[in-house]
């Protein structure tokens, strides 16, 4: 809503500065997006008439004017296509600088000297009009400085009004709460309207067939009406709030539409069928051009104004086409009424046509206020159009709506907000804001809403309306009252950041991604999965169109976007949601945690430069894991060997909790890095999130550090290359006595002296008792025992360590 | 043997040590005073020749001179291997990089939720959690959203299967907490949020939120402010004021916008604030009566203040990040800085 301060003016009396209104409208809940200022003093420009004018001899689009700028005469070159003798337009010499920035020269256009310049709107700063030149009504003596013509510059606030608040959707209603604000007086005009001729009742019939959606219709009939350009204060100000000027008819119904919210409608009667008006739905193939002549697709379900026979306007959005008003208008029914606002929403929605009378009705405008308007527009009518208003209104309105009362609490008021505030304070603040408020007992008022604040309902209503008039400023800010919740934990919390805490300091860095991503990315990765990924009816893109259903595409695409932009190194993590459809059709959600690495980040220093190889940053996936799951007591996870889509084959695993599987580790497939061109392995990791967290905060007990010395004997095997390690560790499990204190792989060695298909592998064992020290006759007692085992089972050669 | 000889010959042995120029001059020195056949033990053997009322300050005196001499000895030696460590050290090179892994890093989205939460929990708040995906009536019914409410439009709203979507705020979270649990209930709620926005520097159709909601028999608008403040004060520096301006929204009555002043020119107009001295920040307001009925609770006795705020644009602002999009693209050398 765009506010002329000189228009506000006109109701309402204040004394401040439009910065310092604008920030009192801010803080009273009508934010001001910004404060515009239109036109300016037009130093040097005046009303100038042209007396003759020529063909350019060397140009055939161009003129020369021979002007009368108040004394003298002089010759000026013009562009203009709507230049005419006996025209009066704005006028400004050599020499002039013009409000757009323009600093006129003496200058020889296409051979001839121009004396001075004929000015269009946008030279002027008024608007971006550079079609014709800004023409001057006849009144105006040459010489007469522009700025007495236009008046002083206009200051305009552009002004956000919550949907709650249609009422301030108008001069007056800003007004009304101007003078809340200053404790000032609101000035409503005074409306005299003299009537002539037949009643209208007898020149028209209103016909309501739908008084839900039309709760009240009226119509006056106003006879004599010339249809002619609108004064230049109206089109000034209607201009300064964003509506172009039409003629005088269709501008009072804008200007009064303006002033006081109400939308109005003119139709020349002439056009209406039998001259009468039927509000009712759209019949079955019915088909109807609005204003701006375009064919509109309305259907049944859709209010409209229609004449005996055929629909006239689309109910409270747009007049039709075949009823406006025209040159030769002479009687004109004008309408103003109320219609239902969520009908007008959805014809409005549906015909994809908001207007600035959609815009209101769809908000609610003030039933009682009707009338009022109607009047108004005809006053306007009468004074500027020569029209005569044919006595009487017709007023359809069969359920008056009756006033409210509220009552409100003082003391609920001051509760709510915080405040010690006195009642005269809230019964003066609920007063000028145009509430009624006498006396309810000894703690409350009754508070009688007007019609032109429908959003007051409740009590709680009431509480806001006297914090923002009376000031959010004033509310005290106690320190926080850090009272208990009882049964308030944040464990759950704690445990999310514990485990954050213990994968950063691991190295990782914490990622973000969006939740949707394109199912061409999840394909990537599985293209199988396809009928259990919730996709998106309505997404913005088709880059992010399907919700993710797991964390690794987009964790293997932020490595590659890194390696694009030539980072060798990273290791990321990521906790975040996954989306699901069961076989059911319902949604299912989960948190999980995702790890990605690439290059060699398990090393430090100039190991750094040395080649990854997938061995590495598989075992540094695999380290990560040990030690969060370390960290976070899991000592039941269990890894297996498994395949999954968009791993390396073998070089994977899944991850175990109580047998159950919870996530996976491994490589990510070659063909797969190659869509991001990443040439080195890429480790990722991606587990169920919760089953992470149980056992950070479970209790502890205390086994005692072993006090007595160890004894260390190391073990070389010569084995088959398939052998694992994992095989060597159950054959030493099974004999190892209860001494065995730890079992070390050292080494692992192919190649020269080994053998074909053979390496070694080294370990270390650590013997101890808890109970005494071991002699070295224990410690070898217990080492051959292991080595027989391993040499029968595996029927290997050990050589001594 | 007298007694002078021995203050004599220590003078003279202590002297030796001290100016030893070298690891080997200083242990000849300690051989020929201390070594099995040097001077000392010698003095020890002769002891039994001094006339008995001289011999106990003999002793003495031969036992001080073996303590000072020891003494001088390892200073002496101390000295010498600290200059000779010092010549090693020119050939160690202090000013190679240092070699041990590094530590990651939190996102700054994490980061901001981390600090808020925790400063809203020194005020008693706990952390209360609901999916992304939510249904109607918890996002915006119960929330008291119209029907004809713009939010609830498919243009900006993620509509799954019937009655579910992707929640376009936070607030559901105190619909499920108040469905769930009997007041007071004191609770933040960060989490994810979508909205059909289309993506530039400042709107991204993915983000954070993080929703207050304090319910108990007596909570004002004061009491909003007083807790809004300690939290802009915990979070952005010590004098930020804290200002409120009436606005509207479906789920709390009286609404507000609430702005921070500036922490960086502390009011008086920078480029962070555009000048105006304020950030604006999020929307706030007192639990609408009707919220509290749709959950079960009775308005005449209990009322509460409800707040939310945008993580993104709390992380913006105080990291000095120009682009919300930086957050999302996850490069290594922006999430380094945090």
């Amino acid at each position: 809503m765009r506010l002329p301060i000189s228009w506000l003016k006109d109701y309402v009396e204040f004394n401040d500065t439009p910065k310092g209104l604008a920030d009192k409208l801010t803080f009273s809940g009508t934010e001001v997006e910004a404060i515009e200022t239109i036109g300016s003093t037009y130093e040097g420009v005046v009303v100038a008439e042209v007396l003759k004018v020529e063909r350019h001899p060397n140009a055939d689009k161009l003129t020369l004017c021979t002007v009368n700028p108040g004394a003298g005469q002089m010759v000026v070159v013009c562009g203009a296509p709507n230049v005419k003798a006996g025209g009066k337009y704005p006028f400004a010499q050599v020499g002039v600088t013009l409000p757009n920035g323009l600093k006129l020269k003496k200058a020889k256009i296409r051979g001839v000297e121009s004396e001075g310049m004929l000015c269009a709107e946008d030279e002027l700063g008024l608007s971006t009009d550079h079609a014709g030149l800004l023409e001057l009504e006849a009144q105006w003596a040459p010489g007469t400085p522009l700025s007495e013509v236009l008046g002083p510059p206009e200051t305009v606030l552009d002004l956000e009004i919550t949907p709650n608040r249609p009422d301030c959707l108008s001069i007056i209603g800003l007004a009304r709460e101007v003078a809340a604000m200053y404790g000032t007086t609101l000035k409503i005009p005074a409306l005299a309207l003299a009537e002539f001729g037949r009643p209208a009742g007898e020149l028209t019939r209103v016909e309501v067939q739908d008084a839900d959606g039309c709760p009240r219709y009226t119509a006056r009939i106003m006879t004599g009406v010339k249809i002619g350009p609108s004064p230049d204060w109206m089109k000034r100000r209607l201009e300064a709030a964003g509506i172009r000027a039409i003629n005088n008819v269709v501008d009072i119904t804008n200007y009064v539409m303006l002033e006081c919210g109400q939308p109005l409608h003119a139709f020349d009667q002439e056009l209406l069928e039998e001259g009468r008006i039927v509000v009712r739905r759209v019949r079955p193939g019915e088909k109807m051009a609005t204003l701006d002549n375009i064919e509109r697709p309305i259907s049944e379900s859709m209010l409209v104004i229609a004449d005996a026979k055929k629909p006239v306007a689309v109910a409270g959005v747009m007049g039709g086409a075949g009823s406006e008003i025209r040159d030769v208008t002479h009687t004109v029914l004008l309408e103003s009424a109320c219609f239902k606002p969520a009908d007008i929403r959805a014809t409005s929605r549906k015909l994809g046509l908001s207007t600035e009378s959609s815009y209101r009705f769809e908000r609610g405008v003030d039933i009682g206020g009707v009338e009022w308007a109607s009047r108004r527009a005809a006053q306007l009518m009468a004074q500027l159009a020569g029209a005569t208003a044919a006595p009487g209104v017709i007023d359809v309105y069969p359920t008056p709506r009756a006033s409210r009362a509220i009552p409100c609490r003082y003391s609920k008021v001051n509760e709510v907000i915080g405040l010690q505030a006195a009642a005269a304070d809230m019964r003066r603040v609920f007063a000028s804001l145009g509430l009624g408020a006498s006396e309810n007992g000894a703690d409350a008022c009754l508070v009688s809403v007007p019609t032109f604040r429908q959003d007051l309902e409740r009590e709680i209503d009431l509480v806001e309306e006297f914090a923002r008039i009376y000031g959010l400023d004033k509310i005290p800010t106690p320190s926080p009252r850090a009272e208990l919740a009882p049964g308030a934990s944040d464990r759950s919390v704690e445990a999310i950041y514990f485990c954050r805490n213990a994968l950063v300091g691991l190295g990782l860095r914490e990622i973000m991604n969006y939740s949707f991503v394109s199912g061409a990315l999840l394909d990537l990765f599985d293209p199988n999965d396809a009928a259990r990924r919730v996709v998106l009816p309505n997404p913005y893109s088709a880059d992010h169109s399907t919700m993710r259903n797991s964390l690794l595409p987009q964790m293997v695409e932020t490595l590659g976007r890194n390696a694009a932009r030539q980072i060798r190194e990273a290791a990321f993590f990521e906790i975040g949601r996954v989306f699901e459809k069961k076989e059911d059709g319902t949604f299912q959600e989960e948190t999980r945690l995702a790890i990605g690495l690439m290059g060699a980040v398990g090393r430090s220093g100039f190991d750094r430069h040395h080649p990854v190889t997938e061995e590495d940053v598989f075992l540094w996936t695999k380290g990560i894991w040990e030690a969060l799951a370390g960290t976070l007591r899991l000592s039941k996870a269990a890894l297996a060997d498994e395949a999954f889509a968009g791993l390396e084959a073998g070089r994977s695993v899944s991850i175990l909790m109580d047998g159950k599987p919870i996530g996976r580790f491994g490589l990510v497939k070659a063909a797969l890095r190659k869509e991001w061109r990443l040439s080195e392995p890429v480790g990722v990791l991606e587990v169920q999130f919760n089953p992470l967290l149980g056992r950070i905060f479970a209790s502890r007990s205390f086994s005692p550090v072993a006090t007595f010395p160890s004894v260390g004997r190391d073990m070389a095997l010569i084995v088959d290359t398939s052998v694992r390690h994992e095989d060597i560790l159950k054959i030493v499990e099974k004999v190892a006595p209860k001494e065995l204190e730890r079992v070390e792989l050292f080494d692992i060695f192919a190649g020269e002296g080994i053998g074909v298909g053979k390496k070694s592998m080294a370990y270390s064992f650590t013997y101890r008792s808890s109970e005494r020290t071991l002699t070295d006759e224990d410690a070898n007692r217990y080492h051959e025992n292991v080595k027989d085992a391993v040499k029968k089972s595996l029927g290997v050669e050990i050589r001594e360590g | 043997m007298k007694a002078q000889d021995l203050v004599d010959l220590k003078q003279k042995a202590v002297g030796e040590a001290a100016s030893a120029a070298a690891p080997s001059d200083l242990e000849a020195v300690r051989i020929k005073y201390l070594g099995r056949n040097g001077l000392l033990p010698e003095i020890m053997k002769g002891l039994k020749d001094v006339a008995p009322a001289d011999r106990p300050e003999v002793g003495r005196l031969a036992n001080e001179l073996k303590n000072e001499l020891q003494a001088a000895i390892d200073s002496r030696r101390e000295a010498l291997e600290t200059a000779s460590g010092a010549q090693k050290a020119k050939a160690f090179d202090t000013t190679l990089p240092g070699r041990w892994r590094t530590l990651g890093s939190r996102h700054p989205v994490t980061q901001i939720i981390e600090r808020a939460t925790s400063i809203f929990s020194t005020m008693g708040f706990t952390v209360a959690d609901g999916p992304d995906i939510e249904t109607e009536h918890h996002n915006f019914d119960a929330l008291n959203t119209p029907q004809e409410h713009p939010s609830r439009d498919p243009k900006d709203t993620f509509y799954l299967a019937s009655g579910l979507l992707l929640r376009t705020q936070t607030s559901p979270v105190q619909i499920r907490v108040m469905e769930n649990q009997k007041p007071p209930v004191r609770i933040i709620a960060p989490g994810r949020c979508y909205r059909r926005d289309a993506t530039d520097a400042t709107h991204s159709a993915n983000f954070h939120q993080i929703e207050g909601l304090y319910i108990d028999r007596q909570v004002s608008m004061a009491d909003l402010k007083g807790d809004l403040t300690y939290f802009a004060r915990q979070m952005m520096g010590e004098n930020v004021q804290i200002r409120f301006r009436p606005h509207f929204f479906p789920f709390t009555e009286p609404s507000v916008e609430y702005d921070f002043s500036c922490h960086v020119c502390g009011g008086k107009g920078c480029r962070v604030c555009k000048h105006s001295g304020w950030i604006e920040i999020s929307g706030a307001g007192m639990v609408n009566p009707k919220v509290l009925s749709n959950v079960g609770y009775n308005p005449n006795e209990v009322m509460g203040y409800a707040f939310g705020m945008g993580v993104e644009r709390i992380a913006m602002i105080l990291f000095g990040i120009p682009d919300i999009r930086l957050l999302y693209e996850n490069d290594v050398r922006f999430l380094g800085q945090y």
